[in-house]
């Protein structure tokens, strides 16, 4: 296992962040912390890269024990969400900044940056500052900054939070190829369910600093350990367990591309939605106001 | 219309409070010819309240920015036990009147204070002599730096420090190669205001120096004894090398600036 997390705990006066949380991460992997703001993914994150001191339990990074070793000797890479970009240095001294203070020869710092500066496809803004610079562009500078210290583990804390959908759902996917690419074990925090699946192998799901379940993105999605898990990683319809055909509503029909989402009020009051195709909406000449039957087609049932 | 009212309106103020009275002084002081204002400033008293002055801008304006930066990282960064009382004492030079401070330096360290007594039989001399002049206007410019660059501090956040602890930054590398850059401005502006009020200090130096002519006059008690002795050109003088040295002052505060910003 490249990072190890054994029964840690933290707290920041009465808030439990962790609460006896235990976590493996296997060498080379993708893995994605996922849960709400508060779940305590965040606060795991640095506490593995040492950001933060846990009031009980260990860390192991590549078999060391790491609880009382300070950042500077975790040999971890980290990425914020605010990209924490030195704003007085230029991309290439930003890239630069971990080799420099390893005082590495002049010409290795100037070829191993240019590398860097290539494989985040920001070669020819070298001279540029941050500010100067989009938020994607950013963010990928604060990942060359990162690697080029060559991390054991790269932790990225919320790393597309910052920015507007399109950029995010590209960086997603050029993350993914680049992780194919460079292999480094990441750690990836977010929120967002879209995020986690598409891109790591393995989810963490977090929930009030517990983990909730840990497996791989189908396993999550076709086995979920309880309802928690199940509302979080997608939509769901929550109903008592009768299995039964009922009469719904229809309240509103949303129209995405070619797929309709049917709002739906049940006779209690109750409501749940569907999904349909276009066409079947349009054969089915779905309206507002119309009187439906419906009944569930996947169900899973969780105890009390 | 309303921007150019405005601009007259900040011009003609700076005009009235600022320009105008300083540029009297210039005028003043050459009212009558160079002649004057030579026979003054090779005066040995005005030459020595010129060094007098320098010499104690230059240790009192190092030591506050040390300490003002320091203090101001204790005070942003860390938690300690009666934080919120340096925090509340840093404030205590701007708000006892000068005079005051000067007093109560005499009651510590002259002859009869318990540490100056302690120092006498030592044989170093505090008040009305150079160290007592120094320790009144590094205790009256004291908070600036603090002031300036607390909350620039406060504003960069700790992120930037994280990022370059987890890159392998020791402490000081970190503290030299990201915070202090990150904080210039708030030092450099702090390290003027320190250098201005270290310059132009009166009240409380003119209390603890005892305002011994040729020994412990610095420029401003120096204008002071001139204009009492009906010296108006020795007095127009003294003011002319004050507002000098305040004008190069501010000019190396652009030309620092300037560059930076280049």
């Amino acid at each position: 296992m490249a990072i190890t997390v054994h029964r840690v705990s933290k707290r920041f006066g009465a808030f439990v962040a962790l609460d006896d949380v235990s976590l493996s991460v296997p060498g080379g992997s993708l893995t994605a912390l996922l849960g709400p703001s508060g779940s305590g993914k965040s606060t795991l994150l640095r506490v593995i890269a040492g950001l933060e001191p846990p009031d009980s339990g260990e860390v192991f990074i590549l078999g060391e024990h790491v609880t009382q070793v300070p950042p500077q000797k975790r040999g971890v890479g980290f990425v914020f969400q605010h990209y924490a970009a030195f704003k007085h240095m230029t991309v290439y001294d930003n890239v630069a900044f971990g080799l420099k203070v390893r005082k590495r020869p002049k010409r290795e710092i100037d070829q191993r940056v240019g590398e860097l500066l290539r494989l985040v496809q920001l070669d020819g803004f070298a001279q540029r500052y941050p500010a100067q610079l989009s938020g994607g562009q950013r963010q990928r500078m604060a990942l060359a900054r990162a690697l080029a210290v060559e991390p054991k583990v790269l932790l990225l804390d919320e790393p597309f939070g910052a920015l507007d959908a399109q950029v995010r759902k590209e960086l997603r996917a050029w993350l993914r190829r680049l992780h194919d690419e460079v292999h480094v074990t990441t750690v990836l925090v977010t929120h967002d369910q879209e995020e986690a699946m598409e891109v790591a192998d393995q989810v963490v799901v977090m929930n009030h600093g517990r983990v909730e379940q840990a497996g791989s993105p189908r396993t999550i999605y076709e086995q979920p350990a309880n309802a928690f898990v199940m509302g979080f990683i997608g939509p769901v319809n929550r109903l008592e367990p009768n299995g039964m055909t009922r009469e719904a509503m229809i309240e509103r029909l949303v129209h995405y591309g070619f797929e309709v989402r049917v709002d739906l009020a049940l006779e209690d009051g109750e409501r749940i939605w569907a999904q349909v195709t276009r066409d079947d909406a349009e054969q089915l000449e779905l309206e507002r106001g119309q009187i439906v039957y419906v009944r569930p087609s996947h169900t899973r049932v969780f105890g009390p | 219309m309303a921007r150019r009212t405005l601009r007259g309106l900040a011009l003609g103020y700076l005009l009235a409070l600022l320009v105008l009275p300083v540029g009297m002084v210039f005028a003043r002081a050459f009212a009558d010819g160079l002649g004057p204002v030579w026979a003054a400033l090779s005066r040995p008293e005005t030459l020595h309240a010129l060094w007098l002055t320098l010499a104690i801008a230059a240790v009192a304006v190092p030591a506050n920015t040390v300490f003002g930066v320091l203090c101001a990282l204790a005070l942003v960064r860390h938690d300690f036990p009666g934080k919120s009382i340096v925090n509340a004492m840093v404030d205590v030079p701007f708000t006892i009147s000068p005079v005051v401070v000067g007093l109560a330096l005499i009651l510590v360290y002259g002859q009869d204070g318990w540490v100056g007594s302690w120092l006498a039989q030592r044989g170093i001399q505090v008040i009305f002599a150079l160290p007592g002049m120094i320790l009144a206007t590094i205790f009256i410019s004291i908070p600036f730096v603090v002031r300036e660059v607390a909350p620039v501090l406060r504003e960069i956040g700790t992120e930037q420090e994280q990022a370059a602890s987890t890159l392998g930054a020791s402490g000081l590398q970190t503290f030299w190669q990201v915070t202090l850059p990150s904080i210039r401005w708030g030092v450099v502006y702090g390290v003027v205001l320190t250098t201005a009020r270290a310059l132009g200090e009166f009240g409380t130096v003119a209390v603890v120096s005892g305002k011994i002519a040729g020994r412990t006059e610095t420029l401003t008690v120096l204008v002071e004894d001139r204009f009492q002795a009906f010296d108006l050109a020795g007095a127009y003088t003294a003011s002319l090398l004050l507002a000098l040295l305040a004008l190069a002052t501010l000019f190396l505060m652009n030309v620092l600036t300037a560059r930076e910003e280049a």
